[in-house]
């Protein structure tokens, strides 16, 4: 429900503020329909105004890094319809190395127009990975894009000319994102997976 | 070890024409790697000038006309078009993408079309859905050795990781695709382990100090970036082994791009794929000019190949990457650099 009601109101205050709200109340906004959920969301923007408690950063830092986990699946092959070929977006960009996100919108070449990272992303999953395009404004989008920003921030930013490789940010093993530990090998369970 | 020699064109030939090409050809690659053992005497340290060629990560898949079956052709056909042709051939690892047998054999029948020996050593890919049971039936061992023209070669398994399916229940499916997945955190690092080691040390003990030594290894003998397992955990180890040669040259696949660097005696340099280029990772490199430009993706062939090595009398040997799209290459290494 939770990341339904991201897609339905994108703006980064929508954003928090359904985080912000009790999984209760989550609960109950899936039963409105969807013009009433979009009122509940905007009604509610006092909850959105910092400061926020630790509980509640807490609650909103989970629920980001878990549409993060879910865009480090996809962006590994985890929805079949994204390739025909057997490629995944981690197949040229682990870690999301050289997808440089934070240099979108900008002029790509290959189209002869300024786009945006999500339809660089569609243009990989069609022409690469021979797959079926996501929906721009989709859940699974909103996730690959997560993945790669998550991994980006705070990288100075610089532009992403064919030219010139720009750097990904330095992740040590795990640590990109809270992926829950296995509890084999080196990922032995701390979710950080760099305790060997 | 085991001389060249014994697997001249007319030998590899003569295997080829006994049954199935698939078959055959791996027969003669099975000859290549060990099978034989031939003891030769220690080199003189002069090198008869000669070169070989390397082909690497072709990463095939188990669909039909998969784009990169034709690349991987591409890259044979490049080496049968070099003059003077290569004395023989050397794979880098990686033929199959999940390390099914069905990728393994598409693999060895593009590979059937050259001429020349054969050498070939695993990648991950290869490897971690059956431990390497079907690469072994291809290939035979993945240690071994041989002289050729006054030089010592070496080949070894670099991509060894410690258990980590066993106690977890992992099916084959699942351990190999923890493998497939360049920067997974549950495989640790890897390296060639104690037994190879143990075996290098012995290869090595009768040779004198200005033997030409060339090593071949998936992984590179360098710590470049660990997280995605662009080192060999255990090259420090084997640096100190070859320590006592005056110098060693080391040719690695699973970096997909153009890299050198040198430590002590030993240079060392990256095999480009002939499926995808894989980026730069966020390290300062040492020769920074001997990187590729960043491949354009709408062409799926810019930033792939194969190369060859020319080693001349002084165990001078000079890098000649051989792209598929020419312009991928900096001034630097664009006609070949010293190695």
């Amino acid at each position: 429900m939770q990341e339904k009601t991201m897609q339905q109101a994108s703006p980064d205050s929508s954003v928090r503020a359904s985080t912000r709200r009790s999984a209760k109340a989550c609960a109950a906004a899936a039963l409105l329909a969807a013009g009433a959920a979009m009122a509940l969301l905007m009604t509610g923007s006092t909850s959105a105004r910092e400061p926020f408690t630790p509980e509640e950063l807490a609650e909103q830092q989970k629920a980001l890094l878990a549409v993060v986990d879910h865009g480090r699946d996809l962006w590994h092959g985890s929805l079949p319809s994204m390739s025909t070929n057997g490629l995944a977006c981690g197949n040229c960009h682990p870690d999301a190395a050289a997808s440089n996100p934070q240099t979108f919108p900008k002029y790509q070449a290959d189209l002869g127009k300024v786009i945006a990272l999500r339809e660089m992303i569609n243009w990989c999953i069609q022409v690469p990975q021979g797959g079926k395009p996501l929906d721009v404004s989709g859940d699974d989008m909103v996730a690959m894009e997560a993945y790669a920003f998550n991994l980006y921030r705070g990288e100075a930013i610089a532009p992403g000319l064919a030219s010139q490789q720009t750097s990904p940010i330095v992740v040590k093993s795990g640590v990109g994102y809270p992926k829950k530990g296995s509890g084999i090998g080196y990922d032995k369970g701390t979710g950080l997976g760099s305790d060997k | 070890m085991q001389d060249m020699k014994n697997l001249s064109r007319r030998g590899f030939v003569s295997i080829s024409g006994r049954a199935g090409l698939t078959t055959l050809v791996a027969s003669a690659v099975g000859v290549n790697l060990g099978l034989i053992e031939v003891v030769s005497a220690a080199t003189s340290g002069k090198v008869t000038p000669f070169r070989f060629a390397m082909i690497s990560d072709s990463h095939l898949f188990s669909i039909d006309d998969h784009k990169f079956d034709g690349m991987m052709a591409d890259a044979v056909d490049q080496v049968m078009a070099m003059k003077p042709l290569p004395d023989f051939v050397i794979y880098g690892g990686d033929i199959a993408q999940n390390g099914r047998d069905d990728q393994l054999k598409k693999g060895i029948k593009i590979l059937s079309k050259l001429t020349m020996p054969l050498k070939v050593i695993p990648g991950e890919h290869d490897w971690y859905l059956d431990m390497g049971e079907a690469w072994r039936g291809h290939f035979g061992k993945p240690t071994w050795s041989f002289d050729h023209k006054g030089v010592h070669f070496i080949g070894m398994n670099s991509i060894l990781v410690r258990d980590f399916w066993t106690k977890a229940g992992l099916t084959p499916e699942q351990r190999m695709g923890v493998m497939e997945m360049l920067e997974s955190p549950i495989a640790g690092p890897w390296g060639v382990r104690e037994e190879q080691l143990e075996w290098l040390k012995k290869d090595t003990k009768g040779l004198r100090p200005d033997t030409p030594v060339v090593v071949f290894t998936h992984s590179p003998l360098w710590d470049y970036y660990p997280r995605w397992n662009f080192q060999t955990e255990d090259a420090p180890e084997i640096r100190e082994i070859l320590s006592k040669f005056d110098r060693v040259m080391s040719y690695h696949g699973h970096v997909h791009q153009t890299v050198y660097n040198k430590i002590g005696n030993m240079s060392s340099v990256g095999a480009l794929s002939t499926s995808w280029p894989w980026p730069y990772p966020d390290v300062k490199l040492e020769y920074p000019d001997m990187r590729m430009n960043r491949s354009d993706p709408g062409n799926i062939r810019d930033g792939e190949g194969a190369q060859y090595i020319d080693l001349e009398a002084n165990f001078q040997g000079t890098m000649h990457y051989d792209p598929f799209n020419d312009d991928m290459l900096k001034p630097a290494i664009k006609d070949g650099f010293k190695v």
